[in-house]
């Protein structure tokens, strides 16, 4: 016979009397109180889960309940009487300093391992399993909208954009991936030395560009990385893992949005940053192919990044974590590694 | 005169007899590190489940803060069962990625769900409300929300149309009036809410922070002057140098932004639970806005450098605070409320409204 301190509210009004309440070795509660005594079966109760070392409720068949704050006489209770055993494997968990060590180490392991395999392997898996018609959805209205925003005509004679049109079309000839290649010109004194691919298949060259390149192979490096974006169909797959990193912040710091929205956005950001860092090495990876397959020295590929570099100064330090490209050095690095 | 009479007697009776009025302070009781094996326990189950133990862990997290809030010896408790939540999510998280994946690749259709979104915001912002009260209990009773659709489509929808019509004149209106809808539509057990602060009390609050907003800008446009004509520039610029200057002055202006938020989130607070009242029993809120910047700012950078491990600690300590700040001048004693019938209140509303993210204040 356990004995235990409760207060006893009738569910009626908001009234608190003090009760004992005795556990019986053959499973009754006994309510004791000043108005009358309670019988109860503990199968007929409620008792709600342990939660740390908040007061338990024993909610009685009539609406009524009792609160204690004496929460092991209850486990011992319901341990001798063999039940709750899921829920009180819960607060096991909860209060051992070994399960919760593992609790960390296993946290912070699924959260990397998520971010770095995890989230770009089923965005990839998801990307190549949707049809191409998706990415021309994506990009169809991209264009227009720059060129309000941004670019005006380009000022290239026609002949060199006849001649790196077909520089281009040797590039794309033999992919056969449902996508609609095309490269544009423009010019645009914002954006500088530029190119972009748009998920359709769509690759704009800017004027600055076209008339920094030493060569037409220094270009061919550079559109060559552009098709490397859509073949890869990153664009997609940025956006499905953006949504996915999104969702696994807001599952671990959901909780609190008003306490942490500064500390909640800036992981997302620094996530995002990464796999936009990744994208560019994979498609830098594509480009390096290509010139391999093409004989053509990869030596180019440096120089106009090089170029590109000093043109366009780049930020230092910290900054390279917020960056969507990886530092040109690194990426010089790479190619040199490569093969 | 016999109306006279009349109306004296019932606002005697509505403020209590100001002999017997008793201040009860809340007193809340969590623990740090016994929270924290509580959150880390939920974030790996959830992992482990693919997210289905987020409903559990919601559950545990509630009755845990709930628990260790006292008012004169009896705890709050949440109610509602994981299997509820777990229904609401589901829904949401189908509604959330229907809508994600249609904006993205089907804009008109996203427009619709936009309408759509409109009719059912006040909807939503009831039915959340309306479970998360019903699902609360003090001493056995439960608490309660009953708004009507007419008057959340006019709050939620309306003024906020209406402050960004009037570029944002209007807009402590909207916090206002959402207040007072949320206050005078709540009750515990059968004993409704009343609301006694006026739009000029937030008016005054919001002008305030405007001036607040005002000094800061001119200090930290005198900051960036003074950084900008000093800088030597001998040579070749130093980027790194720059660097660092656009680093600390992103800073200066990220923490002018906190110290607003945090005046107005803190003077709107306080404003709010001393004009709320039931059955003659007031609320004294202190919070104090140097602390409450204090511990937003503290409690962001702990969870930074502890990459995010030390959430637990911020969310109980912020708890504490706002509790240690927060009394119950009670007219009479505690123990004459009475329960309202049963009443039925599905969770999807709520779960939605978490998912989308929705600021229900108070």
């Amino acid at each position: 016979m356990r004995e235990l301190k409760a207060s006893f509210y009738d569910g009626k009004t908001s009234q608190k009397t003090d009760v004992t309440i005795h556990l019986s070795r053959t499973g009754e509660l006994w309510i004791r109180r000043p108005s009358g005594d309670l019988t109860y079966a503990l199968s007929a109760v409620r008792i709600t889960p342990r939660v740390g070392n908040t007061p338990r409720s024993i909610y009685l068949p009539d609406g009524a309940k009792c609160e204690t704050l004496d929460n092991d006489a209850i486990d011992a209770f319901l341990k001798q009487r063999g039940a709750h055993a899921w829920q009180s494997l819960l607060h096991k968990l909860e209060s051992r300093l070994l399960y919760v060590a593992l609790a960390v180490v296993i946290t912070i392991a699924s959260v990397w391992g998520l971010i770095q395999y995890g989230v770009p392997a089923l965005a990839k898996h998801a990307a190549y399993s949707l049809p191409p018609s998706v990415d021309q959805k994506l990009g169809a209205e991209g264009l227009d909208a720059m060129d309000r925003i941004w670019f005006s005509p380009s000022e290239l004679s026609e002949a060199r954009q006849h001649e790196l049109r077909s520089v281009f079309q040797s590039i794309t000839d033999n992919l056969d991936d449902g996508h609609h290649y095309r490269l544009e010109f423009r010019k645009s004194s914002r954006l500088g030395a530029n190119a972009f691919a748009l998920p359709s298949g769509i690759v704009v060259m800017t004027d600055a560009l076209a008339q920094l390149a030493e060569s037409n192979n220094e270009l061919i490096a550079v559109l060559a990385h552009e098709v490397g974006h859509v073949v890869n169909r990153h664009a997609l797959r940025r956006l499905l893992q953006d949504s996915a990193t999104v969702l696994l912040v807001a599952t671990i710091t959901g909780d609190i949005a008003s306490i942490t929205a500064l500390s909640a956005a800036l992981p997302t950001i620094l996530i995002e940053a990464k796999y936009s860092r990744d994208f560019e090495r994979e498609a830098d990876q594509y480009a390096l192919a290509y010139l391999h397959s093409q004989d053509i020295n990869r030596s180019h590929f440096a120089n106009i990044l090089l170029r590109l570099q000093k043109n366009r100064p780049e930020n230092s330090g910290v900054f390279d974590y917020l960056s969507s490209h990886p530092a040109t050095k690194e990426r010089i690095k790479a190619l040199e590694h490569a093969g | 005169m016999v109306v006279t009479a009349k109306a004296l007697d019932t606002s005697a009776q509505a403020h209590g007899d100001i002999s017997s009025v008793t201040t009860i302070p809340f007193k809340f009781t969590g623990k740090a590190g016994e929270y924290f094996k509580i959150w880390i326990v939920n974030i790996v189950l959830t992992i482990l489940t693919l997210g289905i133990y987020s409903a559990w862990a919601k559950v545990r997290r509630k009755r845990y803060f709930y628990g260790n809030t006292q008012l004169q010896g009896s705890p709050f408790e949440y109610l509602a069962e994981p299997m509820q939540i777990l229904k609401g999510r589901l829904i949401a998280f189908g509604i959330f990625v229907v809508y994600f994946i249609s904006s993205e690749l089907l804009p008109p259709l996203a427009a619709i769900f936009g309408l759509a979104f409109i009719v059912g915001l006040p909807w939503l912002v009831i039915r959340a409300h309306a479970f998360n009260a019903r699902y609360s209990s003090y001493r056995n009773i439960r608490f309660g929300f009953k708004g009507g659709y007419g008057q959340a489509l006019a709050v939620y929808i309306g003024l906020p149309i209406l402050s960004v019509i009037t570029l944002g004149l209007a807009y402590p209106a909207y916090t206002y009036y959402r207040s007072r809808f949320l206050v005078t539509h709540s009750g515990y057990g059968t004993t409704p809410f009343s609301f006694s602060a006026t739009a000029g009390g937030f008016y005054g609050v919001y002008i305030k922070a405007m001036l607040i907003f005002l000094a800061g800008g001119v200090l930290f446009g005198a900051l960036f002057w003074a950084f900008g004509v000093s800088t030597p520039s001998p040579g070749e610029p130093s980027l790194a140098g720059s660097a660092a200057l656009v680093f600390f002055l992103a800073l200066a202006w990220l923490m002018l932004l906190l110290m607003v938020r945090a005046y107005v989130e803190t003077a709107i607070a306080n404003l709010v639970w001393n004009n709320a009242e039931s059955n003659g029993n007031r609320f004294e809120s202190t919070l104090a806005v140097p602390h409450m910047i204090w511990l937003y700012f503290s409690n962001a950078v702990a969870i930074v450098v502890s990459l995010g491990l030390l959430i637990p600690w911020a969310q109980i300590r912020m708890t504490r605070y706002r509790f240690e700040n927060l009394k119950l001048a009670a007219a009479g004693n505690l123990d004459s409320f009475v329960a309202n019938e049963e009443e039925k209140v599905a969770s999807a509303g709520e779960e939605i409204a978490d998912f989308f993210d929705f600021d229900i204040g108070l």
